[in-house]
């Protein structure tokens, strides 16, 4: 990750995310790839006067899969947008406690979120393409962002890494919209890395597919990680046992009630609670 | 009763008389407004064309040239192909509204703006575009830099240097407006080829880009094809009675856009392109008609629609009667309420939708902005009276007071559509957009613009078509009943379409004037208005079909 974030050309302008980034690679070069990439310092999220996350703190380490279940409305999307700060996009979100990405607090005043959300790329339960190209698409970002380059090359390099490129390569300037659910789903992957973020949020991205389609996202998804931190939403406790490598486990009310390596949580869960969960007996 | 092993003959019946007095009743209210409305307009056509006044073999030479092979056309396409029949609609649909539309552009062109003045505007805006477009590729400065630097370039290509605010400080004009300098050259191209070049190129290289899926070297040819099938139609037009610049525009409008959905059917849709039969009959068959009974000498309708009315000025006879300067003052009101109405409407929601906070101050704005939709004209008339002539001190009744009067009538209209359009954008699009890291303005402009266009568009349309038909306000603001002459400036006094049929209505309403002019203006206007909408409903379907 190191490598491809310094060789990409730096779209944004001095940002703080970006001086921070710096700060800590140089002070920390000899770092192993599992170090913390985004830590939670006792986040809280209220939506009005419904509290939706209560005091979440965890640690989630560097190119590694890390996997968020709980049942529904327990406030694992919540805790994603937190991450990229699309919860200022909702009126009613108040978001408290820290959230650090690179030890830098995405919610201090002088962050932009705008420059944050160019780190972190998102994909969405539902496929969403633009009704564009699907070269367009892919090279969305790289436009929006002023990123120079080769736009053919990388675009041809996120399509690959994003394991679509073969299926669609004779039909770039075509809508992206003719894709299959999967393929589309694929495609917003490959728009999401295309500008080469540090990190991408997934939230269920597989839940609207069918299990072939899921099956290839889930590879894609263990190939990403190489070189990308992966977070991924999911209520499939198969999925995130089959893929992750650490797990969350969120209940209801919003609390954080395990986090720790992903085969620890399904063979030897702390509490019976989660243990209920994730052997299916609620959720 | 599992051991009952009976036959039975029937369920039964559950009474749905009710429901059925319902249905119909539902059925009548649908109906009833559109079949008034129906009965009206025949009775009116009826009254302004007089089909019943042309001799028997006229109309059995259309019947067998016209109507029988387009019904026939249809029924089969009915039959066989559904979708290839919405094609032959849509095909004939592109005949006669380009036809309408590019009769209105030949008007302003013979009569108000004149091709080489014409030409001057386009090189005006065209030369300083060109030269920004090439300086921001040669020097990098930000944005906020290049703003002040566009605007002394526009000002300059505009005005000249110092242009009017030197006159304020008392300095010369030394270098004078593009259009200026255009205009005083010694040698100008004829105004055909300036049309050609300024209007036909634009026009031939949108068609072939809407060609292009359908193959390169198709959408090249009907550019060029256009091109050179405009430059003909203007060398050859005195043989079919026609001057160059009319001859041009119609080329332009109606050769070159039929020709190439005419192509991109026939190449991209080939199981549809038998519906194209449609519009080939009926042009066929009414050419054919036409020579025919001139042949035979059958006497045609003596309609009060036709090349005198729709060309000639008031006259105290109605026979010699004429909606000429009122249509001319409809397109011109016309294009000065789209340029006001639309950046202002499609602003103003872009803001309400996009960018304002969800404070108390916005659903206040909301909600007035409601309210104001449904004001009477009438008092928008005063409105108008009030603020531009009275306030701003403007000459009563001229194109500029109308135009923005009619504007601010239509303004709440076109941005509760608006907002509408922008609002069937699906969130999931902005949040994908958003999440790349895009900030607003970049999301507004590359995201949900594109996508709301055409639904913006076809709001303000229909919104442009209720302007077309206002009386009220322009009686406000003092317009004219009747002009005799073409309003050629936006400070020219103007008439409007439903303005003069109402003067003929009232104030010359003589049997002749109520009993056939009326009809025939009115008639004139449902057209005008029809080919708008239908404008409008076109570009909604195919919105429809993108979400
Ligand atoms: N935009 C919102 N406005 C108000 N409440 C919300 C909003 N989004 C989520 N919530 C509430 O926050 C809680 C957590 O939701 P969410 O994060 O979507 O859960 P999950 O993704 O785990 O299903 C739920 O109770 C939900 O109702
Ligand atoms: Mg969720």
């Amino acid at each position: 990750m190191d490598q491809s974030t310094d060789e990409s050309p730096d779209p944004i302008d001095e940002s703080v995310i970006e001086t921070n980034v710096a700060d800590a690679a140089t002070s920390d070069t000899a770092r192993g790839p599992a170090d913390t990439i985004v830590e939670a310092r006792n986040v809280d999220v209220f939506y009005d006067d419904v509290q939706a996350l209560d005091d979440i703190s965890m640690s989630i380490p560097e190119q590694r899969v890390t996997a968020m279940v709980g049942p529904s409305g327990c406030g694992k999307s919540t805790f994603l947008r937190c991450i990229n700060r699309m919860n200022d996009r909702i009126d009613a979100a108040r978001v408290e406690g820290e959230l650090r990405l690179r030890e830098k607090n995405v919610y201090d005043d002088d962050v932009d979120p705008v420059a944050l959300r160019r780190r972190v790329g998102m994909v969405f339960q539902t496929p969403n393409p633009f009704p564009k190209s699907i070269y367009d698409n892919v090279a969305y970002g790289l436009e929006i962002q002023g990123i120079d380059g080769d736009y053919d090359q990388l675009v041809e390099e996120s399509l690959r890494r994003a394991a679509l490129w073969d299926e669609v390569s004779d039909q770039l300037h075509e809508s992206g919209l003719d894709l299959s659910g999967g393929q589309q789903q694929r495609l917003c992957i490959a728009r999401a890395i295309a500008p080469d973020p540090e990190i991408v949020l997934m939230d269920e991205p597989a839940s609207a597919l069918d299990p072939v389609a899921t099956s290839k996202i889930e590879d894609l998804i263990t190939d990403l990680a190489e070189e990308y931190t992966v977070i991924i939403v999911t209520h499939n406790m198969q999925q995130a046992a089959r893929i992750s490598d650490k797990t969350a486990v969120f209940l209801t009310g919003g609390e954080l009630v395990e986090f720790g390596d992903t085969e620890q949580v399904f063979q030897n869960p702390g509490s019976d609670r989660v243990e209920d969960y994730i052997t299916g007996k609620f959720g | 009763m599992a051991t009952d092993s009976r036959v039975i003959d029937g369920f039964g019946q559950v009474s749905q008389t009710a429901g059925t007095v319902f249905r119909y009743l539902l059925l009548f209210a649908t109906l009833a407004g559109l079949i008034a409305l129906t009965v009206l307009l025949l009775f009116v056509a009826n009254d302004a064309i007089q089909p019943l006044t042309a001799d028997p073999g006229w109309h059995l030479v259309f019947l067998l040239t016209l109507v029988v092979p387009t019904l026939s056309t249809v029924g089969y396409l009915l039959a066989r192909a559904r979708a290839a029949l919405s094609v032959g609609v849509a095909a004939l649909g592109l005949v006669v509204v380009s036809t309408m539309f590019a009769g209105g552009i030949a008007m302003i062109l013979v009569d108000i703006i004149p091709p080489i003045t014409w030409a001057g505007y386009v090189l005006t805006f065209a030369v300083p575009t060109v030269a920004l477009l090439a300086a921001r590729r040669a020097v990098d400065l930000p944005l906020l830099a290049w703003l002040p630097v566009a605007a002394v370039v526009y000002y300059a290509s505009l005005l000249g240097i110092p242009g009017p605010l030197g006159s304020v400080v008392g300095l010369e004009q030394t270098v004078p407006s593009v259009a200026a300098l255009f205009s005083s050259l010694s040698v100008l191209p004829a105004d055909w080829l300036l049309l050609v070049v300024t209007f036909t190129l634009p026009v031939a290289a949108a068609v072939g880009s809407y060609v292009r899926p359908a193959g390169d070297r198709v959408a090249a040819a009907v550019g060029v094809g256009g091109v050179a099938v405009a430059s003909a139609a203007a060398l050859s037009s005195s043989t079919v009675g026609l001057t160059p610049v009319p001859a041009t525009t119609l080329a332009t409008l109606v050769v070159v856009p039929t020709s190439g959905y005419v192509c991109r059917t026939v190449l991209s849709r080939p199981r549809d392109r038998i519906g194209l039969a449609l519009p080939a009959v009926v042009v066929g068959g009414s050419l054919l008609g036409a020579v025919l009974v001139r042949a035979f000498e059958f006497a045609g309708p003596q309609s009060w629609v036709d090349w005198q009315f729709l060309t000639s000025a008031h006259s105290r006879a109605a026979i010699d009667a004429g909606l000429y300067p009122a249509i001319g003052g409809s397109i011109l009101l016309m294009v000065t309420v789209a340029l006001f109405s639309f950046p202002l409407g499609v602003g103003a929601a872009v803001y309400l939708e996009e960018y304002a906070p969800n404070s108390r101050l916005a659903r206040l704005i909301d909600v007035n902005i409601s309210n104001l939709a449904g004001v009477p004209s009438v008092v928008y008339g005063l409105l108008g009276l009030g603020v531009f002539v009275r306030y701003f001190d403007q000459p009563s009744g001229t194109v500029l007071v109308g135009g923005a009067t009619l504007a601010l009538l239509i303004l709440p209209i076109v941005i509760i559509s608006s907002r509408e359009a922008l609002r069937s954008v699906p969130d999931d699009m902005r949040r994908a957009s958003y999440g790349m890291g895009a900030t607003r303005w970049q999301t507004v402009k590359n995201v949900v613009l594109p996508r709301s266009f055409s639904g913006i568009l076809t709001g303000t349309i229909l919104a442009l078509g209720r302007a077309i038909g206002e009386t009220a306000p322009l009686i406000m603001i003092g317009a004219p009943d009747v002009l005799f002459s073409l309003p050629t400036e936006f400070s020219a006094k103007v008439s409007a379409m439903p303005l003069q049929v109402f003067a003929w209505a009232s104030l010359y309403a003589t049997p002749e004037f109520y009993q056939r002019a009326v009809p025939a203006g009115v008639v004139v206007l449902v057209s005008v208005l029809l080919a708008m909408n239908s404008v409008a409903i076109v570009l909604r379907n195919r919105y429809q079909n993108e979400q």
